[in-house]
């Protein structure tokens, strides 16, 4: 019976406790209101905050060295720089076979002239680019404006 | 005091000559270049545009090809001709050449484009006169580098003549 009495005096009250009028603070989460955060809530709301503004940041700066490294002007994955099929065409026809020259080795007029054939391949590719960078595409006549003694 | 008086015309002058540079440096326009280009300044930028993407895809072949010719010909050919105890003075100077005018080329191809593409966001309907002056300056950023283009080829022929004139040499 003694371990009855023990039951007893341990025993969970069925009602709460009468709130005094000192205890205004809930005193758990659960008896705080339903919509309001808890604080895991809250943490996980910063985290993804500040994951989103880490990629804005390390994107903006990848951007900037793109712009700035001058990448931008070699990209043609860009819009309207992609190559076209007449183009990759042209490319596969026109690219020497892959060679590469000894760093190492005697040199004999054998070797010599091998490299000259596969050197002169790789200047013929070069010369394929007749006038690269003419100066004409850019000139007022070429542009349709006329020119001062017009 | 009276020396002071002397000196201040050519003063005045020297000021004025100073802060009127950059106005007569620019490149005046006609009034018919003017109109034409505000007429125009649809197509005249579609042709800059193609312009620009043809450069893009010329860069990057000739920067492949130039790299190759470097990278996979010269640099071992002469790596080769110091392992065989030749001469190569004139060899490594036209490998240097090269490689610095490549580097020039590289960096200048990007200054061209950025003034191009700054060229190309002009509001030519409105501001001719300052899109004719960017023009200019673009004219001038991509003579550089058909000027450097042209340095490379005449250096990698050279190559090939101090080839030829190494082959020539008695034993």
């Amino acid at each position: 019976m003694n371990f009855l009495k023990h039951f007893h005096d341990k025993k969970v009250p069925a009602t709460p406790p009468e709130s005094t009028s000192d205890s205004i603070e809930p005193k758990t989460a659960n008896d705080t209101a339903p919509h309001k955060l808890t604080r895991g809530g809250r943490n996980l709301i910063i985290l993804g905050v500040a994951s989103i503004l880490i990629a804005i940041l390390a994107t903006t700066v990848g951007l900037l060295i793109y712009h700035v490294s001058g990448d931008i002007y070699l990209d043609r994955s860009r819009p309207g720089f992609l190559p076209d099929e007449e183009e990759v065409e042209q490319n596969i026809e026109q690219k020497p076979a892959e060679y590469q020259f000894e760093s190492s080795g005697k040199l004999t007029p054998e070797t010599i002239d091998e490299y000259i054939e596969h050197y002169n391949k790789e200047l013929q590719a070069i010369d394929a680019y007749e006038k690269p960078f003419d100066e004409n595409v850019l000139s007022d006549e070429y542009l349709g404006i006329p020119s001062d003694s017009d | 005091m009276q020396k002071l008086h002397k000196l201040l015309p050519p003063l005045y002058c020297i000021t004025l000559m100073l802060f009127c540079q950059p106005i007569v440096a620019a490149h005046a326009i006609s009034e018919l270049q003017s109109a034409v280009i505000v007429d125009n300044c649809t197509a005249i930028k579609d042709s800059l545009k193609k312009v620009q993407q043809d450069d893009s895809r010329t860069r990057v072949y000739l920067g492949g090809y130039y790299e190759t010719l470097l990278s996979k010909f010269v640099t071992p050919f002469n790596l080769r001709l110091v392992e065989n105890s030749l001469s190569t003075a004139s060899f490594v100077e036209n490998q240097n050449l090269l490689a610095s005018t490549r580097s020039s080329f590289m960096s200048d191809f990007v200054t061209y484009q950025r003034e191009l593409e700054a060229l190309i966001n002009i509001d030519c309907a409105t501001e001719p006169s300052a899109f004719y002056d960017k023009l200019v300056d673009v004219r001038a950023r991509r003579a550089t580098v058909r000027g450097e283009v042209t340095t490379i080829r005449t250096l990698a022929g050279d190559h090939l003549n101090l080839i030829q004139t190494l082959k020539e040499q008695p034993e």
